[in-house]
């Protein structure tokens, strides 16, 4: 393991900002934190950079214990959610400080900044101050420059927070293929899950100060360990009682009854469905124009579901009674969570 | 710092706005403005040809005889003395509890910033007797300055002292705003990429503060130069020894020497003038510059 936490704990004052985070990260990999805003993820991030003491357990990067080896001398590199690019400094001395302060060889950095420069395509813009440039510019520089001291560990605190939507998409695939070509490991924190799931190697799960559930994003994704994994991810619709739905298991005492948008099927009362008598029978209530989808919702036993159609499907309107089939459910107790497989498909593959 | 340009930009419009929508109020522009200008002209215009008329009454040769008076001379010395010192430990204190002030968080801090500020809201003279009771003949610690040679009350160090004391928010309160809305972010960003505490703050931080810190210096300066009240309660007034500028002038006016009196408050004037040219380039050059970045 490359980068290990363990046991750390960090209060802000009576906030419990870190409460016993543990986990640990391979080289090379390039790790997502997830957890919504106020969730630690962004501590965690400082403690490693050593930007913050944690009160108490140990931060391990290769082998050694860090917690009193000052920020400038980890070896790590940052990049701020603001980018902090030096304002009076253009983006060539903004890149090339890291190299100065480190009293490099004169000769090595100007070539180490072209390179850089040139990795992220900002060719031609070395004598621009950062006010000239645009977000997603500022973001690669704010990148080449925290790579230029060629680090161990790149951490990014919300990479993309402050780019606009369409940017924003290019700059994950951009800096997912870089890191991979790089190889250098890297974590970076995020409170967007379909960005944690398209750009992470790795997604760790955070909550409250906690580490909720760490893997591969399908395996986060489809094998939520804790409730509140259960529901971060997706859409989600909360049941008020699954009993109401046919064909479902008792399982006893529970809190909440999760269903994931991939949990459903909505067909119109004219259209196949397999599993037709285990279905229950709801109301579309709102009907809108997404661009290429059309998206509705349907209240059902006293649920409201969320689903799509395609524009090429017959669709529906306002008022109308279509069938609900649920194949499955996560059934949460505390902070455990179950799936309850809807028993009309086991039947099924009894059949068969 | 764009913000600050559009900002501008913003109010003139809004200026432009007003007149547009409010038709009649020529009269009232021209009330106001011709009010700004009597004002100013009553205040400020008329005192200060009366300075300059009444010092040269008498003919250049007696003003030039005044201004280069021994006197004249130990007092504009004394007064350059005092506000050299004072620019200088006022900067170095309001860099380093503007530092403090937002860069740790710590018990007392509205209390420090509070404090820091009570030399505008006390009266000077308050401030001079407060050192001649703490530094006087009748204070504890009178004992140990004087077997230490140091005079403090009726000598230079007082003046200095008391110079230091009623200047000593002006630079502080320059940088605490633009030390604030710059934040920590680079400072960070610099310290993760190894960089000392030195070199942070002289490539990082000082490019953002260097126009702030130069116009507290420019208002400190005037403001020591024209120190009267607390100046006066410690010096004892003993000529061509603790009597700086504005209390030659109070000397030599008691004295009804009018004219020299006048002369050497010319004096001040062009200090004045010069500060004020100083503070407008300052103040320009740092436009300019905030615009750019």
């Amino acid at each position: 393991m490359y980068i290990e936490l363990k046991n750390v704990n960090k209060k802000y004052g009576d906030f419990k900002a870190s409460d016993n985070v543990s986990f640990s990260i391979e080289k090379g990999k390039l790790i997502g934190l997830l957890g919504p805003s106020g969730s630690g993820k962004t501590t965690i991030l400082r403690m490693i950079a050593g930007l913050e003491k944690p009160d108490s357990g140990q931060i391990i990067i290769d082998g050694k214990v860090v917690n009193d080896v000052p920020a400038s001398k980890r070896g790590i590199g940052f990049v701020f959610q603001s980018y902090a690019l030096f304002r009076y400094m253009t983006v060539f001395e903004n890149v090339a400080f890291g190299l100065r302060v480190q009293k490099a060889d004169k000769k090595t950095i100007a070539p180490r900044v072209r390179e850089l420069i040139k990795l992220v395509g900002l060719e031609g813009f070395e004598d621009r101050y950062p006010s000239q440039l645009s977000g997603g510019q500022r973001q690669r520089v704010a990148f080449a420059r925290a790579l230029a001291p060629n680090p161990q560990v790149l951490l990014l605190d919300e990479p993309f927070a402050a780019i606009d939507a369409k940017v924003r998409q290019e700059l994950r695939s951009w800096l997912k293929e870089m890191i991979a070509k790089l190889g250098v490991t890297s974590i970076f924190v995020t409170h967007d899950q379909d960005e944690a799931i398209e750009v992470a190697d790795e997604i760790i799960v955070t909550n409250s100060g906690r580490i909720e559930q760490a893997g591969t994003p399908i395996d986060v994704y489809q094998n939520p360990k804790t409730a509140f994994t259960s529901a971060f991810f997706g859409q989600t619709a909360q049941l008020e009682s699954y009993e109401a739905f046919k064909s479902f298991q008792e399982v006893g005492d529970y809190d909440k009854a999760i269903v994931r948008p991939e949990f459903i099927k909505i067909t119109k009362k004219n259209e196949v469905q397999k599993y037709k008598s285990s279905a229950v029978e709801g109301i579309v209530e709102r009907v809108a124009f997404r661009g290429n989808y059309i998206e509705f919702t349907v209240k059902c036993n006293g649920s409201v579901f969320t689903d799509r159609r395609e524009l090429d499907q017959e669709p529906v309107s306002v008022g109308e009674v279509v069938d609900v089939f649920i194949y499955r459910i996560f059934v949460t107790k505390g902070n455990e969570v179950r799936l309850v497989e809807n028993s009309a498909l086991r039947e099924e593959s009894v059949v068969i | 710092m764009a913000q600050s340009a559009g900002g501008q930009v913003v109010s003139r419009e809004g200026t432009g706005q007003i007149h547009e929508n409010t038709r009649g109020s020529k009269a009232v522009k021209l009330l106001l403005i011709g009010l700004s200008v009597v004002f100013l002209v009553i205040m400020l215009v008329l005192p200060l040809i009366t300075v300059i008329t009444e010092s040269l009454k008498k003919g250049f040769a007696e003003y030039a005889a005044s201004v280069t008076d021994e006197d004249t001379k130990s007092a504009v010395q004394l007064t350059l003395q005092a506000t050299v010192f004072a620019v200088v430990i006022n900067t170095v204190f309001g860099l380093c509890a503007a530092w403090a002030v937002t860069r740790f968080h710590f018990r007392g801090k509205k209390l420090l910033v509070t404090l820091i500020d009570l030399p505008v809201t006390v009266s000077p003279i308050i401030a001079g007797l407060i050192y001649v009771l703490t530094f006087g003949r009748q204070s504890a610690i009178f004992p140990f300055l004087e077997e230490h040679g140091l005079e403090v009350v009726y000598a230079v160090p007082g003046i200095i002292l008391a110079t230091v004391f009623v200047t000593f928010p002006f630079i502080s309160r320059e940088l605490i705003p633009v030390l604030e809305t710059i934040g920590t972010d680079e400072e960070e960003a610099a310290a993760m990429m190894g960089a000392g505490g030195f070199t942070i703050f002289r490539r990082i931080t000082f490019p953002h503060i260097r126009w702030a810190l130069l116009y507290g210096v420019v208002l400190c300066a005037a403001r020591a130069m024209g120190e009267f009240g607390a100046v006066s309660v410690l010096s004892g007034h003993l000529r061509g020894k603790t009597v700086t500028l504005p209390l030659h002038v109070e000397i030599l006016f008691g004295d009804n020497k009018f004219m020299p009196a006048f002369a050497v408050s010319s004096i001040l004037v062009v200090f004045a003038v010069i500060i004020l040219i100083v503070r407008s380039v300052v103040e320009y050059i740092g436009r300019v510059k905030k615009n750019v970045h």
